[in-house]
């Protein structure tokens, strides 16, 4: 099963590049076949636990391992579910947008990498599943031609800096220890300076892959720049998968003390992702880089969960890390698609061309409302659970209660950011006219990921069920 | 393996050399390729660690008498595999580059 | 003693390569002083026992980025020149990378010197694995998922290049080396294929094919031979997928029919076979790399108008 999960998005991308007339159908097909799978591999390992492959057949160590929790099997889940989504947006919308013929193949690799990153267990292995990724992501940024150019270039020197960087990591402690096996090398840790050292070339080189500030300054242009449906998978899945990474350095290798020496400075860095990427949303003139900014900032959450993850080990800050991941997947994807068919729609990308639009184009905007919500972490939504489960975790500390403070300023500051659009919305003093009757279809699409974030809220005695510790 | 101890620092401050030369490369630029070829240089430097410490890391000769087992071949593979990879990130990366540059004519001129 | 010398030359030269690829003026300068240093890179990594790798690099470090960098510089103009850096731009960095290097040079110092499990592992499971050349072993059998994924990587960098690529300017060409590159291409399918074979028992392997048949064919199609190499040939698009086609397809039905194990097991060799499975893989797999590698050098844009009348105007020529 975990095969085909695998090897469909593959051999399909590979038949897409020998015939690329066929490739919108197929892809579809694909899609939908492998959320199948994915349920399948969800279900079957929330009943029997942890699964593990060697691959070859060679012990750990000489060969690769492959392993799946829960939380592997959500996320594989999450990428399934939001490329049916964007797939379908793209198939829906491809001839209007100009979509390029290559997004098929391409779209499909990416799945095949993500996948690929959530289950390996190895970190040079895990090396070349970032290589990928970034690769096929600035190939997707690329597709939008003329002016996405320049910021493609910028991302991929950044991406293969911070890829060069984890893999110095990577060999330092391959001097140390010998091994490249994760589970292997966390039995055998030596907790010394050179460790310490490797660990953090690792985690600067993956903040810089996952943008997280200070390291983000590449991220709004490439995700503002990219087709909608890619600003969607690049901002919901892409920038995840060196997040998962360096949550499993940190909690897998790093010894107790160096994980709680490093603690602070997560706290840190996500409090001011939280504060400097709300305040950039704010202020820019342009939607969509109001919303990759928004990116910046609510990845914050997800460092600053894991920051006291490291500092308390307590099992309710892995779940508000994870729970903030999947709620901003869904939402960014919402977001991305709903501003995407309106900009295309209304024509323009500034944020004053949204002026009306909940009259224009209703559903549209109804999905980027959810979607708000679920960013801002107001109740009903994925969002509200993430943050009500770390508020949670905070309280269980007494001395703690003071960085609800923080927390507060920053909703408000999220809360500000999204009512910024919806309020300029409402004015329906001069709404800009579409430039064509607005499709139903896409707008639909957009409402389904948003939808389904508030749907998480119902759904939290599961999720958090599902995100136990060791689900990683 | 004895030879290596004198010349196994005098690699390892090359490939350490190399990296920093690469990383100053990459900051001051100016130009695009040449942080591309910085990014190589980088590279090379990190393969030539992999390199040595490959070699120093053989197999111990009591467990086999084979000779090509000397060195580490799981470190041999994986330079490999990374070589190729950043062949393909180079050659991504300058086509990108002359696309901007084309892009870059082609809205001086009108 | 004399071979510390001559270590401490290499070392010198190659830092010193380095630099000054960095620090010179024109690009066209910085280009061919890194391909000097590629080439030394290749001495330094046969001088440490890594002769797979010298290989490699000098096709590639040496060889590939080399064509690459001018195929970039010719389409941009060969002398761009860029902004001066002042005296302040250059400081800072500087200093921070002397602060960096001294810090990675103390950590590197406290490596010790031992070796770890793995190398023993690989020589003790080397009878099983198919082949008798250990970096072979490693590469198509121990941790073949790596390989399969940098294929991948192969093939999205060429559908990221292809799609942008502005077309080169061709020049007209000259006979003598038409003639030339002509008997060159037999000699390098033949050396391409003898590396391909040795990879078995010696260095070599698919990879090193792979960019040798590479070199054959950019050569060639600079010369405006081989003219149906380009993407919109359908037979094109399939060889440059072919590596991953066969190798997943081995895969599948290795899985599929479980020969030894009770249990599938992905990309698991039965070791009775495993010698001709990677002999096949390999074989698919250096024809693949070895297309895409000339397609990433000499990219033809995706439906380029110029490469269809080109070659009509050869057709008429001919007629």
């Amino acid at each position: 099963m975990i095969v085909m999960l695998l090897m469909l998005p593959l051999l399909g991308s590979l038949l897409m590049i020998i015939r690329p007339a066929i490739a919108p159908l197929l892809t579809l097909v694909i899609a939908v076949a492998s959320n199948v799978l994915a349920l399948q591999l969800l279900q079957q390992i929330s009943e029997e636990g942890t699964m593990q492959w060697l691959l070859a057949g060679w012990p750990a160590g000489l060969g690769i391992v492959w392993q799946a929790g829960t939380l592997t099997a959500l996320l594989i889940l999450l990428t399934t579910v939001l490329q049916l989504l964007v797939g379908l947006y793209a198939f829906v919308t491809h001839k209007r947008d100009k979509l390029a013929a290559v997004f098929w193949p391409l779209s499909n690799l990416l799945q095949f990498g993500l996948i690929a990153l959530w289950l390996s267990r190895d970190l040079f292995n895990l090396y070349i599943c970032l290589e990928l990724l970034g690769l096929v992501a600035v190939a997707l940024v690329s597709l939008a031609g003329g002016k996405a150019i320049k910021p493609a270039i910028n991302y991929l020197l950044l991406s293969l800096l911070g890829s060069l960087c984890y893999l110095l990591g990577v060999v330092l402690l391959y001097g140390i220890h010998g091994i490249l096996d994760i589970a292997t090398l966390a039995s055998q840790w030596q907790d010394n300076q050179l460790s310490y050292i490797a660990l953090l070339l690792m985690s600067g080189g993956l903040m810089l892959k996952a943008a997280l500030w200070p390291l983000h300054l590449w991220l709004p242009g490439a995700h503002s720049a990219a087709p909608a449906p890619v600003s969607a998978l690049l901002s919901a899945l892409v920038v995840k998968g060196p997040l998962y990474i360096l949550c499993l350095i940190w909690i897998k290798l790093a010894a107790v003390q160096q994980a709680s020496a490093m603690a602070p400075l997560f706290i840190a860095t996500g409090m001011a992702a939280l504060v400097f990427g709300g305040w950039s949303a704010l202020r820019t003139p342009f939607a969509k880089t109001m919303v990759a900014y928004s990116t910046v900032a609510q990845l914050g959450y997800a460092l600053l969960a894991l920051g006291f993850l490291l500092k308390f080990s307590h099992p309710l800050f892995f779940a508000a890390l994870w729970l903030f991941v999947l709620s901003h997947a869904l939402a960014k994807a919402a977001c991305f698609l709903a501003i995407g068919e309106i900009s295309a729609t209304l024509g323009g990308k500034r944020l004053t061309a949204l002026k009306g639009a909940s009259q224009t184009m209703p559903l549209a905007m109804f999905a980027f409302a959810l979607s708000g919500v679920s960013l801002i972490g107001l109740p009903p939504s994925g969002g509200f659970l993430g943050k009500w489960t770390l508020v949670q975790g905070i309280w269980q500390h007494q001395g703690q209660l003071l960085w609800m403070l923080p927390l507060v300023l920053v909703t408000l500051l999220s809360a500000a950011y999204v009512m910024r659009v919806v309020v300029l919305t409402f004015d329906q003093a001069k709404p800009v006219a579409p430039d064509f009757a607005p499709k139903l279809l896409p707008q639909w699409l957009a409402l389904v990921p948003a939808l389904a974030v508030c749907g998480m809220a119902f759904l939290s005695e599961p999720l958090l069920l599902l995100l136990q510790a060791d689900a990683l | 393996m004895a030879e290596l101890i004198g010349s196994g620092i005098l690699y390892y401050l090359t490939s350490a050399g190399l990296i920093a030369i690469g990383v100053y490369g990459f900051i001051t630029g100016p130009e695009i390729l040449r942080r591309i070829l910085a990014l190589n240089i980088i590279s090379a430097g990190i393969f030539m660690l992999m390199i040595v410490l490959a070699y120093r890391g053989g197999a111990n000769p009591a467990i086999t008498t084979d000779a090509t087992i000397l060195v580490d071949p799981i470190l041999h593979a994986l330079v490999l595999t990374g070589l190729v990879v950043a062949v393909s990130t180079t050659a991504f990366a300058l086509a990108l580059l002359a696309r901007a540059k084309r892009h870059a004519d082609a809205s001086e001129q009108p | 003693m004399s071979l510390l010398l001559f270590d401490a030359m290499l070392c010198a030269l190659l830092l010193m390569l380095a630099l000054s690829s960095m620090l010179s003026r024109q690009l066209v300068d910085a280009i061919i002083l890194y391909i000097a240093f590629g080439l030394l890179m290749a001495l330094a990594w046969a001088r440490l026992a890594a002769p797979d790798l010298a290989l490699a690099e000098a096709a590639i470090g040496a060889g590939l980025t080399g064509a690459l960098c001018f195929t970039a510089l010719a389409r941009q103009g060969l002398h761009a020149a860029g902004p001066k850096l002042s005296r302040q731009q250059r400081f800072w960095p500087g200093l921070f990378v002397l602060i960096m290097l001294t810090g990675l040079l103390l950590s590197l110092l406290q490596l010790q010197v031992q070796s770890g499990p793995l190398p023993a592992a690989v020589a003790t499971q080397l009878d099983n694995s198919g082949v008798s050349h250990p970096v072979t072993a490693v590469l198509l059998n121990f941790r073949s998922w790596d390989t399969f994924m940098e294929l991948v990587v192969l093939l999205s960098a060429l559908l990221g290049t292809l799609k942008v690529t502005p077309p080169l300017t061709q020049r007209g060409n000259w006979a003598l080396s038409r003639s030339w590159s002509q008997l060159l291409a037999p000699i390098v399918i033949f050396l391409a294929g003898y590396v391909l074979w040795a990879g078995a028992s010696q260095p070599g392997g698919a990879f090193q094919a792979g960019a040798l048949l590479a070199a054959g064919a950019v050569v060639l199609r600079l010369n405006k031979q081989l003219n149906w190499l380009h993407w919109q040939n359908g037979w094109v698009r399939l060889l440059t997928v072919i590596g991953l086609l066969v190798f997943s397809l081995v895969a599948i039905v290795a899985w599929l029919l479980p020969v030894i194990p009770a249990k599938p097991v992905w990309l698991g060799w039965p070791p009775a076979v495993a010698g001709a499975i990677i002999l096949l893989i390999e074989t698919f797999a250096s024809i693949a790399i070895g297309i895409t590698l000339t397609l990433l050098v000499v990219a033809e844009p995706a439906n380029h108008p110029a490469v269809i009348t080109h070659q009509r105007t050869e057709e008429g020529a001919h007629g």
